[in-house]
């Protein structure tokens, strides 16, 4: 696989940039990470920042030629939506495409550039979405929750480190892979088998840690005591002795059937839990 | 809250928010201190108690553990939630359930400004276009950085005025509240870790059975007390072998047939 990837930018005609210079993919770089949101609107979404990271490099792809540059940014005046980060190797793609029709590749079209970007754009928003913020932000965040149960900074701090220690050199990676690739660097996210495996994995320690963190986090004190004459007893406490925190966990499951399956959202389910509570509160089921 | 607090807040919860360029856009703005989590570190040293800051940020980050924001659509808005809903439950002396009582209706009005920014954001859209028109390359790649004076207007003063002039009418607030009232919020809040993990849960768990990996990790605590890096090593080590007994290779054919 490693090898494949090798070989690829050498051996294909919609090859990616050969002669940009580092400094060049690094400026681009840069202008993508910080400023892919910074104008965010309805018509065009992150198009402004294509138009600002082809604008900084106009002079290595056209040196001097200001009709080609002029002709290179009108082309980028649309729209534009991605993932940023993981989908970072689109804007990459597109630096990498956009030098390769400057070097002279003639099967570099406008037409091309501008498909080939719409035709990823998607995909990777959804692949983006669903790694980032819907997997590996969440589980780091599981995980500094569980070090910090009372408050300590451990966690934060955890967070910090390993989410930009991670994200830097990945994001780095895709982008100039993406700019030395050109158009095939898509078929090594897209087709290959590696990303079901990593989400896979994910997904199950995803689902250990947030099991529990909820058992750290979530609580549900049933306050109910039974007297009988001389005799009282402590519903919790005969719970607790079956299995520690048992109506935290039949209230998880309570959530998932209602959330997952049924699909309610969260504002309604809070609603129900808010009823619980008041409910709860003057049966004296419920204690805080 | 003084001024100077107040005016910190608004500057880091701008850094920490959607469209921010200024960290690393959201890689160190938006994800990292933006996530209420690591903003409650950050809200707790500005107000002089990093612990309780962390508390409630840790509060306001489970309810909202589970969020994304595909395509700039936004179901909810964590930065006002958390920029203005912990600093005015610590200066109230109130409990994270406070926090979290705040969360909810400024999440809204954090929705407002997004949709407010996309709209208005248009008008530097088309001056992008006029100045590339016109031959002014080097303007047209300012356009990101000029057009973000919109979400700075939009994140910085409300976090600073709210935070400035509604710190006293939140404090008196909590202080009139019954003490039914608080208690009620404390079992509601208590609930509420388990909203944000099932939306969470809607994108990791794809299967009913996978159910039994969550009970497994509630055990890891509940029963065992063990602490999150044990969690982990443990967790690595379920996944190496889900990941085994899935991938179809010899060598674990041969060792299943044993």
């Amino acid at each position: 696989m490693a090898e494949d990837i090798k070989e690829q930018p050498e051996s294909s005609e919609m090859g990616g940039a050969k002669k940009l210079s580092k400094a060049a993919i690094r400026r681009a770089y840069k202008d993508w990470m910080f400023y892919n949101l910074s104008v965010q609107n309805f018509e065009r979404m992150q198009g402004p920042a294509i138009i600002k990271m082809m604008s900084d490099v106009r002079e290595d792809l056209y040196p001097g030629n200001t009709e080609a540059q002029q002709e290179m940014l009108e082309r980028h005046e649309v729209f534009f939506n991605t993932e940023p980060y993981l989908g970072c190797i689109v804007p990459g793609i597109v630096l990498g495409m956009e030098a390769g029709k400057a070097e002279g590749n003639d099967e570099i079209s406008s037409e091309f550039i501008n498909s080939i970007k719409t035709a990823l754009m998607g995909p990777f928003a959804g692949i983006g979405d669903s790694l980032l913020p819907g997997t590996l932000i969440p589980i780091l965040l599981s995980i500094a929750l569980g070090m910090s149960p009372n408050g300590e900074v451990t966690g934060p701090l955890f967070y910090i480190v390993a989410f930009l220690a991670i994200m830097i050199p990945l994001t780095w990676f895709l982008f100039s892979y993406g700019v030395k690739a050109g158009a095939n660097a898509a078929e090594m996210v897209l087709a290959g088998g590696i990303k079901d495996k990593v989400t896979r994995a994910a997904e199950v320690i995803g689902l250990v840690v947030v099991g529990a963190v909820s058992a750290q986090y979530a609580h549900f004190n049933i306050g109910l005591v039974y007297t009988s004459g001389d005799l009282s007893i402590n519903i919790a406490t005969i719970l607790n002795s079956i299995f520690p925190s048992l109506p935290v966990l039949l209230m998880a499951f309570l959530t998932y059937w209602l959330m997952v399956k049924k699909n309610w959202s969260a504002g309604k389910t809070m609603l129900l839990m808010l009823v619980i509570a008041i409910v709860g509160y003057f049966t004296t089921i419920l204690a805080v | 809250m003084s001024f100077l607090q107040a005016l910190l807040l608004a500057l880091f919860g701008w850094m920490g928010s959607i469209y921010s360029p200024v960290l690393i856009g959201g890689l160190g703005g938006w994800y990292t201190i933006g996530r209420p989590l690591v903003s409650g570190l950050i809200i707790g040293a500005i107000l002089g108690d990093v612990k309780t800051g962390i508390i409630m940020g840790a509060a306001i980050q489970m309810l909202y553990i589970g969020l994304v924001t595909p395509g700039g659509t936004m179901p909810a808005d964590v930065n006002f939630a958390a920029w203005i809903g912990i600093p005015l439950a610590m200066v109230a002396g109130a409990g994270k359930e406070y926090a979290l009582a705040l969360a909810v209706p400024l999440s809204s009005l954090g929705v407002l400004a997004v949709y407010g920014l996309c709209a208005i954001n248009l008008f530097f859209v088309h001056k992008q276009d006029a100045l590339v028109e016109a031959g002014r390359f080097d303007a047209a790649a300012r356009i990101p950085i000029v057009g973000q004076i919109t979400n700075f207007v939009l994140r910085f003063f409300p976090i600073l005025l709210i935070n400035y002039f509604g710190a006293d009418l939140i404090t008196q607030l909590v202080g009139a509240m019954p003490v039914q009232v608080t208690d009620i919020l404390q079992i509601f809040a208590n609930m509420l870790p388990l909203v944000g993990f099932m939306l969470l849960m809607r994108m990791i768990c794809k299967r009913d059975v996978d159910l039994i990996l969550f009970c497994v990790g509630f055990v890891f605590v509940s029963v065992m007390n063990l602490g999150m890096v044990a969690i982990v090593i443990l967790a690595l080590g379920i996944a190496y072998l889900d990941y085994r007994g899935t991938s179809s290779t010899p060598v674990s054919s041969e060792r299943a047939g044993e």
